[in-house]
């Protein structure tokens, strides 16, 4: 055969396996964000989002989601649910329907959560939730469903143990106690102080609009606590420390709200949040971050020139959960597989969060995973992670198996 | 307009529905589908109350809300069959429009729209924080669906709801009753002058619009499957009065359309949330003051236009 | 206990002194144009956002920023008033009031284009605590307390005893006869505006400064506004000074006393109350 000839068949041959490797070998997998991308949600729910899609990238140009013979790269389409029950389950309903998505992840709010989570177990679908902390999420034995972030009350229990250790007997609560997940971390605060002889005085309560706490406060100071709860979004919240110290009290301030010091420092001065507590999952924090945290926080920031908020790393997590789950079944499609192997995989190497595995494993049989707990202090104008809150995640994981 | 075309047109826009669900290839618009022919049920009721009588009311989304909670924790507690359920929810929720109507009619026009504001917001209040019956913020799951939740099976159930509740509309409208609401919307003065008690044609307006939406708000409850305060919220209310008055207040096509819009629009204009509210607000303002009719109005004079001469003024 | 009941009295002052303020501007607008100005919470806001720009985004010192802001939002005020409501005047009341809806959304609309989702606080640097026995209250307080009373004062003289203040009330009375006695009806809307919708911006800075300023908080307090103009009775000044405080210091000691779920409801009932009982409120005229 003429030599231009060979090396014609040569290279088309080349080609041709080539491109027989590559349509046998590499298939796109595309996974689903529903969350609040605008509206009052969106300070969680966008993080979320972003951290989703560099998640995605970061596994592409690892190579992506290795399933038996076939490589997955990851397209990621976000839904924006405003943080509305009836526009996530519209969104998550056009994913499904629409979009043909099976794995849908980020779920910020608790509301709109709850509603997908009521008809997902139906569909032949994978949902992984983050930062939307109802506790009933993880309670209705949902086989496709599993949520990185604990639900409140596993936080409460720790920071229960933390106060009693403190010694004040007499606490008086103050908090959006019409929302579920602030009572029961009240609840399981008042079961640890019980233990040593303690007791909740005042269970007061603030609306998410009320910015005037000078009634519940002067009713709380008639009752002279030793010490002071506060649980509820930090936007309300930081006017109880501020009127707190306005109305002369000056006891010990215990707190459940999150929130940055620039938030706290439109409402208060840095004096009037001196000692403050704030007891709550440690999350993204710089100061006791893993290397991966601080990674993380590195790469988001100059993706997105914005920090990371301190929650996003919920969703960052599911998007290397899945990855392991579908890498150790084999098959991208197989859902209900894929839903199991996520109550088997252990803690991925990727992750941000620090998680308490229960039995070696990420999620529990709920499906829940557990991550750690902090004691925060306010000292002089910013937030010191002071030290671990002691958490039991096996014990709550029963806890919660017996729940409904 | 004469008689005749419009009720082909209408009978043309039900064969278009029914057959909707055979044409639809892609199921989250059947979704999407079911979800607006409950605001038709809903908006028919605004209009009882807004288009015709003249009574702006704001709290059909609070009454939807009761419908729904009223169905839901009726089959929970009590075990009732779906049907009884849904059923019984317009009843209930007529309880409570007869209870707050009672004291908001007894003011006019702006005072009876705050008025209605305000059941709005205690509605939802009372349903947040009074937790041991409706299990407050964290909402409801898993309501019974019928049909296991089959879709195609409840499109055909809303649709005939709709169909019949906005034949009922027009039914009122045309009777005595619906003259002297229309009558109160002109001139309530002059209605009173004539020796009607009008008081009793606003609180049979405000109670039937009630009940539509408590009807709605149990057909949401069980296509849905979940139900939770914020929904019933006064941005709800707001949202029957845009679909009223984009659809034309005061007619029976209006609020049908309105429905479609304003379940449709968010799908179409993904906006930021204050460039949105900025868009509604804006529609609202300049259809109040440019075109008091609606779209349905708008609708209507083209036609004339094209109709011949002799036929508009034959 | 007695110590508690004069702390909860005190307490409520300041947020009374607001909503005396909002009401004003409600009845004022209500009673001389018969318009139920809905979209006045969300103005008085952005008076308020406003100022909070101006002294943190701008440098400027709050006594510098709030004849700005307040200057900004009475041109709002005319600018609301002759766009969007003088049109409707003549028609259906219901269509004013719809606009009145659809004001308000796109007023929150801005706001929330501009200032975005989280609340805004006015730093003012006034942070010494006063304390009389055993009732403390923040300097703050006092003085949103003493600039209610003042404002109020100056309205107040302002339609007693100036020519167009008495120009306005005549025309409230009777329009045609003010027309006859030359009183120039034209101008009359627009001052009315002028003075609700600084009145307004008055209390929306004291919000923003005492309290905070977010997503929602005009609504709502233009909602107990009216409830203050039902307990006061509709065009009566005195009624909206009386009916503000009234509330302000009930809604306090409710939710000290009895319940502090349920704070927002009072205004509510009480309305519904008012309605039932005694339709022309506190103050008004009977029908």
């Amino acid at each position: 055969m003429p030599k231009h000839l060979l090396k014609f068949a040569g290279t088309a041959l080349a080609l041709i396996l080539a491109a027989g490797t590559a349509s046998a070998a590499e298939k796109k997998l595309t996974i689903g964000v529903a969350d609040a991308l605008t509206g009052g949600g969106a300070v969680y729910g966008l993080p979320q989002a972003n951290a989703v899609k560099m998640a995605a990238e970061e596994i592409n140009a690892a190579g992506g989601i290795k399933a038996g013979a076939d490589t997955y790269k990851l397209d990621v389409i976000a839904y924006d649910d405003k943080a509305n029950p009836t526009e996530a389950t519209n969104a998550v309903r056009k994913l499904i329907d629409r979009d043909g998505v099976k794995y849908i992840l980020g779920f910020c709010c608790s509301g709109s959560t709850s509603a997908v989570a009521s008809f997902i177990g139906n569909e032949k679908a994978v949902m992984l939730v983050g930062n939307a902390a109802e506790r009933s999420i993880t309670t209705k034995k949902i086989p496709n469903l599993v949520r990185t972030r604990p639900p409140a009350d596993y936080t409460g229990a720790a920071a229960g143990t933390f106060i009693a250790r403190k010694g004040q007997k007499r606490i008086a609560v103050l908090g959006a106690l019409d929302v579920g997940f602030y009572a029961q971390y009240v609840d399981s605060v008042e079961r640890e102080i019980k233990k040593v002889g303690g007791e909740i005085i005042a269970r007061e309560v603030f609306s998410l609009k009320d910015r005037d706490m000078s009634p519940q406060l002067t009713k709380i100071r008639g009752l002279n606590p030793d010490a002071i709860l506060v649980v509820g979004y930090v936007e309300p919240a930081a006017f109880v420390y501020r009127q707190a110290v306005e109305l002369g009290m000056n006891i010990p301030r215990y707190g459940f709200t999150s929130g940055s010091e620039e938030q706290f420092l439109r409402v208060t001065t840095s004096e009037q949040m001196e000692g403050v507590w704030d007891l709550r999952p440690t999350e993204l924090t710089l100061e006791s971050a893993s290397k991966n945290g601080v990674a993380y926080h590195a790469n988001y920031t100059k993706k997105y020139n914005a920090s990371p908020s301190p929650s996003s790393p919920y969703a960052y997590d599911q998007v290397y959960a899945l990855k392991a789950a579908i890498e150790t079944v084999g098959k991208a499609e197989d859902t209900d597989a894929v839903a199991k192997a996520l109550r088997t995989i252990p803690v991925p190497a990727q992750v941000v969060m620090q998680y308490q595995p229960v039995d070696g494993k990420m999620f529990d049989a709920n499906g829940q995973g557990y991550t750690s707990n902090g004691a925060f202090q306010w000292q002089k104008g910013k937030w010191v992670f002071v030290e671990e809150l002691p958490s039991d995640s096996k014990a709550y994981s029963q806890f919660l198996s017996t729940l409904q | 307009m004469t008689g005749i075309p419009t009720r082909i047109l209408w009978v043309f826009a039900l064969l278009v529905l029914a057959a909707l669900p055979q044409v639809l290839s892609v199921k989250y618009y059947l979704h999407l589908s079911i979800l607006a022919l409950i605001w038709v049920v809903v908006a028919q009721g605004q209009n009882l109350i807004q288009g015709f009588t003249g009574y702006v009311s704001i709290v059909q989304a609070g009454f939807m809300g009761i419908g729904a909670y009223s169905s839901t924790l009726i089959g929970l507690h009590f075990h009732w069959p779906l049907w009884a359920t849904i059923a019984i929810a317009p009843l209930i929720t007529a309880l409570f429009a007869l209870a707050t109507g009672y004291p908001s009619l007894r003011v006019k026009g702006h005072y009876f729209a705050i008025v209605t504001l305000a059941f709005n917001l205690i509605i939802v209040i009372v349903l947040v924080n009074y937790s041991e019956l409706t299990r407050g913020e964290a909402g409801i799951s898993n309501i019974p669906k019928p049909w296991s939740g089959d879709r195609e099976a409840y499109y055909y159930f809303a649709l005939t709801l709709a169909a019949a509740l906005t034949l009922l509309a027009a039914m009122t409208a045309r009777s005595r009753v619906g003259e002297i609401m229309l009558a109160i919307r002109q001139n309530e003065d002059l209605v009173a002058a004539v020796g009607i008690a009008a008081w009793k044609y606003k609180l049979f307006a405000f109670v039937i619009s009630a009940m539509y939406a408590g009807l709605g708000g149990a057909l949401y409850a069980h296509f849905q499957g979940f139900i939770n305060p914020e929904i019933f919220g006064v941005a709800q209310s707001l949202d029957a009065i845009l679909a009223v008055i984009l659809g034309g207040s005061g007619t029976i096509a209006g609020p049908a359309i309105g429905a479609f819009l304003v379940v449709f629009l968010p799908e179409l204009l993904r906006f930021a949330d204050g460039f949105r509210l900025i868009l509604y607000g804006l529609i609202l303002v300049l259809a109040t003051i440019f075109m008091p009719i609606g779209i349905v109005g708008i609708a209507k004079s083209v036609a004339a236009r094209f109709t011949p001469r002799e036929a508009r003024h034959g | 206990m007695l110590i508690e009941i004069l702390q909860q009295t005190i307490n409520g002052l300041a947020i009374g002194g607001v909503y005396v303020l909002i009401a004003l501007g409600l009845t004022t607008v209500f009673g001389i144009l018969g318009i139920a100005h809905f979209a006045h919470g969300s103005i008085s806001m952005s008076g308020g956002y406003l100022t909070y720009f101006l002294v943190t985004g701008q440098g400027l010192p709050v006594l510098a920023a709030i004849p700005i802001a307040l200057a900004v939002g009475v041109l709002l005020g005319l600018l609301v008033e002759m766009l969007a409501y003088r049109p409707v005047r003549h028609a259906n009341h219901i269509n004013a009031f719809i606009v009145a809806l659809g004001l308000t959304m796109m007023v929150e609309g801005l706001n929330l284009q501009l200032f975005g989702h989280e609340q805004v606080v006015i730093p003012t640097g006034l942070g010494r605590i006063i304390r009389l026995g055993g009732i403390t209250m923040p300097e703050l307080r006092l003085y949103v307390i003493l600039a209610a009373i003042v404002l109020v004062a100056a309205m107040m003289i302002f339609v007693e005893r100036t020519k167009t203040g008495q120009a306005i009330r005549a025309v409230a009375e009777n329009r045609d006869a003010a027309i006859l006695m030359g009183v120039n009806v034209q101008m009359i809307p627009l001052i009315v505006f002028g003075m609700s919708t600084a009145l307004g911006v008055a209390a929306g800075i004291m919000v923003g400064a005492l309290f905070a300023i977010a997503p929602g908080i005009g609504e709502g307090l233009v909602v107990k506004g009216f409830a203050v103009l039902i307990l006061g009775g509709l065009g009566s000044f005195p009624g909206a000074i009386l009916g503000g405080t009234v509330l302000g210091i009930t809604e306090s000691i409710a939710a000290g006393f009895i319940s502090s779920a349920y704070k927002d409801v009072i205004a509510f009932v009480v309305m519904i109350l008012v309605l039932l009982i005694r339709p022309q409120g506190l103050l008004g005229r009977a029908p």
